[in-house]
């Protein structure tokens, strides 16, 4: 992609969400998010558990509500009351491929139903005729066959189910879809076959993905661009061989150290590098999301900063030197 | 030996779809439930016994004409207290009517009245409590309606409720139904609770699908099992109930037979002809049990988990 025609398709503005979890002070699952999605990209949420990644992609399929902030589509507010119309065609353009393919379907309907629900929501059809040619195309899109409409999700494998639920967000023709950890409840083997039909799709259909994962090795493969977010905090915001080159904040660094490497040699003298942040230097004032290199996005404050400048000079004179 | 292997083999086309194909029979939901419930032998007998009794309860009375207002043996000493005989199958009674029609009769209402009802209950319940599992707002209201609704003593209302707007059948079904659907809804909203924010329906509105869609197709369909539940509890509980009531004067009323009103008349003659108690009161207990056997086989069946 090159720098000129970026379109920023969402863009998620210092975002708070907070939960009442019954005590005196809410919990803010998120605190002030901030990044673009571009048209036509992969962009990559990346955490652990409980950081927030998923409420993000629920609060842009406007599940969750904001507490601060605001959401934009092609620079329209979503977030917050919008009219019917409004609200019709966000659900058009925004889609959510879910992380339980099992849990997800509904299991008392026929994969017809299923796959034609949003087509019967929006009456998206002329007659019964184009509503099942529809599905029909929908199912052969994400390799399914035609005779599997009147077959029921139980009888599906995992991999196939999800396939299903990819199929149901595609026939809504959306521009964005939110993956949220589309492939952490498949089998290994299956894995790839899924995240190879998402990319087909997205080179036939230019769409954007937000693709919300826990795995570094599936978000390598996938992503455009990356954002790492800790307990809420979006602490690193790169492009993807970049964040892998370079990664600056302590949390990134420590993920990145926790990938498995299919390699015994490799595995044995790698060292874990756990992220404790009680241990850290809090010294100087707050840290912000700050640009260090264009397009490179890092939580510090000004002495951190300077840290990390030292620290990508020092790795791209190096680099520089070995070519 | 390389002559021989080019016999035997040939080489397979490679099609990429012949794995996505299921080779499992169809699956039907309704099917899968017939089958379930008459796989059980037992069940399919008592069904069979039910659907005699009912239908003989159901049928009889018109054909006997029979009408507990109407004695033309009263003054008959002979007719009275007759045993069980082939003209007189259940024998006769005080008046001189034969118990075989009365039961049946009384059979007849009390089945129709618990049958009504539960009908009505369910209905009303079912539609109200899904809405009342999705609507918070209506959740606030409901739950103080149930819970003035729940402490008053159902005894307390149906001898105010038989003052106030006397006995006969459609004050009886009134009666029966005025507070007791609330209980199905509230049982409904419970479980409308528990399934509402499952991945799926989060799914389904992401999609767009209205809350009434979400209801009937995805929360509905999810709770047969536990609704048959509750009509094979409901529907005996009924009849218990419609008896208690006639037996206790607050029913159907003296001009209406009804199997409680039998039971009550027929309870004064136990020491010296106790058939004509035990007979009402097996019929009573051979239509419940074998509506609550069948009932919970029926909700068993509708639990896809127990299809193979």
């Amino acid at each position: 992609m090159s720098e000129t025609n970026k379109e920023v398709l969402l863009s998620v503005k210092n975002v708070d969400i907070s939960f009442d979890k019954g005590g005196p002070k809410l919990f803010r699952a998120v605190k002030n998010a901030n990044f673009d999605i571009y048209r036509g990209e992969t962009f990559a949420l990346v955490g652990e558990s409980g950081s927030g990644k998923t409420t993000i992609g629920r609060a842009i399929m406007r599940i969750n509500e904001l507490s601060k902030g605001e959401i934009t589509f092609k620079g329209k507010r979503i977030s917050g009351k919008l009219s019917k119309e409004e609200d019709r065609d966000m659900i058009r353009s925004i889609q959510m491929i879910f992380q339980d393919p099992a849990a997800s379907l509904n299991e008392r309907a026929t994969i017809e139903y299923c796959v034609s629900e949003g087509l019967y929501n929006f009456h998206l059809y002329k007659d019964e005729e184009d509503r099942i040619a529809k599905v029909d195309k929908a199912l052969e899109d994400v390799g399914l066959l035609p005779e599997h409409k009147s077959r029921y999700p139980h009888e599906f494998s995992g991999g196939q189910r999800q396939r299903v639920g990819i199929a149901r967000a595609m026939i809504m023709e959306p521009e964005l879809i939110v993956a949220d950890e589309p492939i952490s409840a498949l089998d290994v083997s299956i894995r790839a076959q899924v995240l190879n039909l998402m990319n087909k799709l997205k080179a036939e259909k230019g769409l954007t993905y937000l693709f919300i994962a826990h795995d570094l090795s599936v978000v390598r493969f996938i992503s455009d661009r990356i954002a790492v977010i800790h307990l809420g905090r979006i602490v690193e915001i790169a492009e993807t061989e970049e964040l892998f080159k370079h990664p600056l904040h302590p949390y990134t660094i420590s993920l990145l150290s926790a990938v498995p490497m299919p390699d015994p040699v490799i595995e044995k003298v790698k060292t874990h590098i756990v992220y404790d942040e009680s241990k850290r230097d809090h010294s100087g004032e707050k840290p912000v999301l700050q640009e260090i290199r264009p397009g490179h996005f890092v939580f510090a404050n000004d002495r951190e900063m300077k840290e990390y400048e030292a620290k990508l000079q020092a790795a791209e004179k190096e680099e520089a030197l070995n070519k | 030996m390389e002559e021989k292997d080019k016999e035997l083999f040939s080489f397979a086309d490679f099609d990429e779809y012949k794995s996505e194909h299921i080779n499992a029979p169809r699956y039907s939901y309704w099917k899968s439930v017939w089958r379930t419930f008459i796989s059980d032998k037992f069940t399919v007998a008592v069904a069979i016994i039910l659907i005699i009794v009912v239908g003989f309860a159901l049928i009889q009375p018109s054909f006997s004409g029979y009408d507990p207002m109407v004695a033309p043996n009263i003054n008959n000493g002979a007719m009275k207290f007759l045993s069980p005989s082939k003209e007189h199958i259940f024998g006769t009674d005080n008046i001189g009517n034969s118990v075989f029609d009365a039961v049946w009769a009384g059979a007849k209402n009390s089945i129709l009245v618990s049958f009504i009802c539960t009908a009505i209950n369910m209905v009303l319940g079912i539609v109200v409590g899904a809405i009342w599992g999705f609507s918070k707002k209506l959740d606030k209201y409901m739950i103080e309606v149930y819970n003035v609704v729940s402490n008053v003593p159902f005894l307390l209302l149906a001898i105010i409720l038989s003052y106030v707007i006397g006995a006969g059948f459609k004050p009886l079904i009134f009666t029966m139904t005025v507070t007791d659907w609330v209980f199905v809804a509230y049982f409904i909203r419970t479980q409308v609770m528990i399934i509402r924010d499952r991945e799926y329906n989060l799914a389904s509105k992401c999609l767009g699908t209205s809350t009434w869609t979400m209801i009937t197709k995805n929360i509905l369909p999810y709770l047969i099992s536990v609704i048959m539940t509750y009509v094979s509890r409901e529907i005996p509980s009924l009849i218990s109930y419609e008896v208690f009531l006639s037996y206790m004067g607050l029913g159907l009323g003296s001009s209406i037979a009804s199997l409680g009103k039998i039971i009550s008349q027929y309870t004064s003659f136990m020491n010296g002809y106790p058939h004509l108690f035990w007979i009402p009161v097996s019929v009573m207990a051979i239509i419940s049990i074998s509506l609550y056997i069948v009932g919970q086989k029926l909700a068993d069946a509708a639990d896809p988990r127990t299809h193979r």
